[in-house]
């Protein structure tokens, strides 16, 4: 039915909307936390005498990881205004705080680039002369695998994320001032442009950062599996924000249990997406069986790692699949949080599987500089987001469709 | 309204030996917004055996009408669990167990081929538990509802939003019901009269009798299939779909009536040369010089480091397998035969090409017979001359003579200056 002849009277949320003081708090201790836990785990990594191997690839994991949570919340946002959602209203500032992230990663992302400008063979294979030199596939490839070029691909990437973020943010912001409808009606135009953008940069930097770890495999479809990865994380992440700001009294009223619900119920369905991706990339090399396609998973399947792959299988998705399928989870807020917990945790299980064994092929090994690296980067782009935000408002408070959203029912 | 009087009449055209029944009220509401409010006001006065009908799904009439969540989708999950375990168990039984069928060199029981049939068959049993399920549940289909009586009810799935209450409620009463109906913005309330006999209810003869022969015209395919699967015939097949199966073209090493000597396959032409196929250079085609095997190579050929490394790729692509890398006759193929115990079955190993004490030796062949052994195979080893050009199989001759001459080097053969770095 039409929101018009609801018989649910509209009301304006009386909510707490601004984060005030706590902004502040978290800002600091995001600061704090990051440059103090990045510090140790460089010195840590200088001490270990591997070239810095090893702090490079849980530096890479941490960063592909919370670069997932922005790049996610960017589809969520351009997504919203694609398709002209209601639902998703309520929480779509949440989102838009999240993509306020993309500078401090920028920034992060220069600690992998610029080590590589300077020659670092740390990281990726390809940046060793004398493998490619003899190396038939890797030599046919330095054209597009090198240094100068990963880096401008990598400006291009960030200025089409900043530029995106940016602009949907501002018209947002705008919006809450003017309430004027074409804004929206401005962004959904762009929105379709902006799929576009976002879906070629996101794969091909699934393809730059994480693909190239191992330059003489391939695999088209790997681009959409990082993406799966993205969009699984946002709708966790938004439900734990929306969860952690409802307990502390802000948004009460206007986040109910039934964005809570949908909320989950994209988090589950990406969940089947990511198995599906998975499996779909799996079976083909699987059963083709050829050499250059198979050496991903060669050490996945046949080292310590395969008990990695398994884990993956059932708690990325057998697990949080069945789990999350009763609408009674994902309508009671506590428990979709704890699920939103879960997923994010082997979510990062997930890119760990992909980045480390890179760094050692028979064993699985875990080291504290991982958690290093994650706390790191993690409190940077907490730090980021939220002084990129300033003191923005946490619900589009003049949306046009905000007072659907806040009337909408699954049911 | 004539007719809704004429409709009210108990007494209207009854059959001898039924009677009418008052199956209860049906009132109409302009719009879903008035259906659902309507709606919360009956629930909120604890009827029971109503129901509220509208063209399309409104939202927030579930909790209006104080309906239980339904166990559908426990049903539904039930289902896709059949389906997976279903599909599952169906490949294991085809492939593992009744019929052994070798794909792509997996094993015969391999969960990774059969997630697609897997998947596919638990969205299927979801989705069917999904449709008949609801059916089901709602008891449907229901043609001969009371409610289809009235003309105005007709309208619920065009532009109509009605709720109906039936008379055994126990807290139906005629005057209070259609007052709460009224009160709760009903824009018109009629009754709803049905009548026991069965006449009425039974299902046209022209109807029945085409389920009826639908049904048994279904099983005619089957029961064919059923009796041609358990007798014998020595009659021809029945081609109902023969395609390509009868053409004039013969199949070589048949029959043809065509020709005295019956033969299907032809030989060319005396005096004539097939386009393409005169091949009377013996030394490139056929590794012969003067009916000797050539110890050179043939013209056409350059002899280069280009030449050697296009033979070094086909080697490995061609050669390798049985060969291995360094022409020493312990391939993959070699690998795994000794690993599945075939050197008890009489299993031979490929020939090792550069060991200079070999049975065979062909390290002192000539260039020409070992052209003639990869053109037209030796032993268990088949002829690669239709796989392999000429051109190719020189090149890889000349490799296989640099390979040699690697294999058996000394330090002779190294250039002076690059001496030092060897150890």
């Amino acid at each position: 039915m039409t929101s018009n002849d609801s018989p649910l009277a509209p009301k304006a949320p009386p909510d707490k909307l601004l984060l005030g003081p706590a902004a502040a708090r978290l800002k600091g201790l995001g600061l704090t936390a990051g440059v103090v836990c990045l510090v140790i785990a460089i010195v840590w990594g200088v001490a270990l005498g591997d070239d810095m191997r090893r702090f490079f690839h849980s530096y890479l994991f941490a960063f592909t990881y919370f670069l997932s949570f922005a790049l996610g919340a960017l589809f969520y946002v351009i997504i919203h205004h694609l398709v002209g959602a209601t639902w998703s209203v309520t929480s779509r500032r949440l989102a838009e705080i999240v993509t306020g992230a993309f500078p401090a990663l920028f920034v992060i992302m220069l600690g992998l680039a610029v080590p590589l400008l300077l020659g670092s063979k740390s990281l990726y294979l390809w940046m060793d002369h004398d493998v490619v030199a003899s190396d038939h596939i890797l030599h046919a490839k330095a054209g597009y695998l090198n240094a100068p070029f990963f880096a401008i691909r990598m400006l291009i990437y960030f200025a089409v994320w900043i530029g995106l973020s940016r602009y949907f943010m501002k018209g947002s912001v705008d919006q809450d001032q003017s309430g004027d409808p074409a804004i929206s009606q401005r962004l959904r135009a762009r929105s379709g442009p902006a799929t576009i953008a976002y879906a070629l940069t996101t794969a091909w930097a699934g393809f730059d950062l994480l693909m190239s770890l191992y330059p003489h495999w391939f695999s088209t479809i790997f681009g959409v599996y990082y993406f799966a990865g993205c969009a699984i994380s946002v709708y966790c992440i938004l439900a734990l924000m929306s969860f952690a700001l409802q307990r502390s009294g802000r948004l009460v009223s206007a986040i109910s249990v039934e964005h809570y619900h949908d909320m989950g119920k994209m988090a589950n369905a990406f969940t089947l997406f990511w198995a599906y991706i998975g499996f779909s990339q799996f079976m083909l090399i699987w059963a083709a069986n050829i050499p250059e396609e198979s050496t991903f998973f060669r050490p996945r399947m046949f080292t310590e790692w395969k008990w990695m792959s398994l884990a993956l299988i059932l708690l990325h998705f057998v697990v949080p699949f069945v789990g999350m399928m009763s609408r009674h989870v994902k309508r009671n807020p506590p428990f979709l949080a704890a699920w939103a917990v879960y997923m994010l945790m082997v979510h990062a299980l997930d890119l760990f599987w992909i980045v480390m064994p890179a760094y050692s092929p028979d064993k699985m090994v875990v080291h504290p500089m991982d958690f290093l690296c994650l706390v790191g980067v993690g409190g940077l782009c907490l730090f980021g987001a939220l002084a990129a935000a300033g003191n923005v408002k946490l619900l589009a408070v003049r949306d046009p469709r905000l007072e659907a959203s806040l009337r909408f029912v699954n049911q | 309204m004539e007719k809704d009087q004429v409709d009210m009449d108990p007494n209207r055209l009854l059959p001898a030996g039924s009677e009418d029944v008052f199956y209860g009220l049906v009132a109409e509401y302009d719009s879903p917004g008035s259906l659902v409010l309507a709606a919360e006001q009956v629930r909120d006065a604890g009827y029971e055996q109503w129901d509220s009908h509208s063209p399309f799904p409104v939202h927030g009439i579930d909790p209006a009408m104080g309906i239980r969540p339904t166990i559908l989708p426990i049903l539904v999950f039930a289902g896709g669990i059949t389906g997976t375990a279903l599909a599952i168990l169906m490949q294991w039984w085809m492939n593992a167990w009744e019929w052994h069928w070798v794909a792509s060199g997996k094993p015969y029981f391999s969960l990774p081929q059969q997630i697609p049939i897997a998947f596919e068959l638990t969205v299927l049993l979801a989705g069917f538990t999904t449709f008949f399920g609801m059916w089901g549940l709602n008891k449907l289909p229901q043609v001969w509802h009371p409610l289809f009586k009235r003309d105005r009810f007709l309208r619920a799935t065009n532009d109509g939003f009605f709720i109906s209450v039936e008379s055994k409620d126990p807290k139906f009463d005629r005057a209070a019901t259609e007052r709460l109906l009224r009160d709760a913005g009903a824009t018109a309330i009629e009754e709803v009269h049905y009548t026991t006999s069965t006449d009425l209810r039974t299902v046209p003869r022209p109807i029945l009798g085409f389920i009826l022969a639908t049904s048994v015209l279904a099983m005619v395919p089957f029961a064919f299939i059923a009796k041609w699967r358990t007798t014998h015939s020595t009659e021809p097949h029945h081609y109902i779909v023969p395609d390509m199966d009868f053409q004039v073209s013969r199949r070589p090493q048949s029959e043809s009536s065509i020709f005295p000597d019956e033969r299907a396959s032809r030989t060319g032409v005396d005096g004539t040369v097939a386009r393409g196929e005169l091949r009377d250079d013996d030394h490139f085609y056929h590794g012969l010089v003067d009916g000797k095997w050539a110890s050179t190579f043939p013209p056409q050929i350059e002899l280069s480091e280009r030449t050697i490394r296009r033979g070094q790729q086909r080697f490995t692509i061609y050669c390798t397998p049985c060969h291995g890398q360094a022409g020493q006759g312990n391939g993959m193929i070699q690998v795994r035969a000794l690993a599945v115990g075939a050197a008890a079955t009489g299993w031979v190993q490929p020939t090792n090409l550069v060991d200079t004490a070999a049975q065979a030796n062909p390290t002192r062949q000539p260039h020409g017979q070992l052209f003639n052994t990869i053109s037209n195979g030796i032993r268990t080893m088949p002829a690669y001359k239709s796989q392999i050009p000429e051109e190719d199989r020189w090149a890889i001759v000349m490799y296989l003579r640099a390979l040699q001459r690697s294999r058996n080097a000394s330090i002779e053969d190294v250039p002076p200056s690059k001496r030092p770095t060897i150890r």
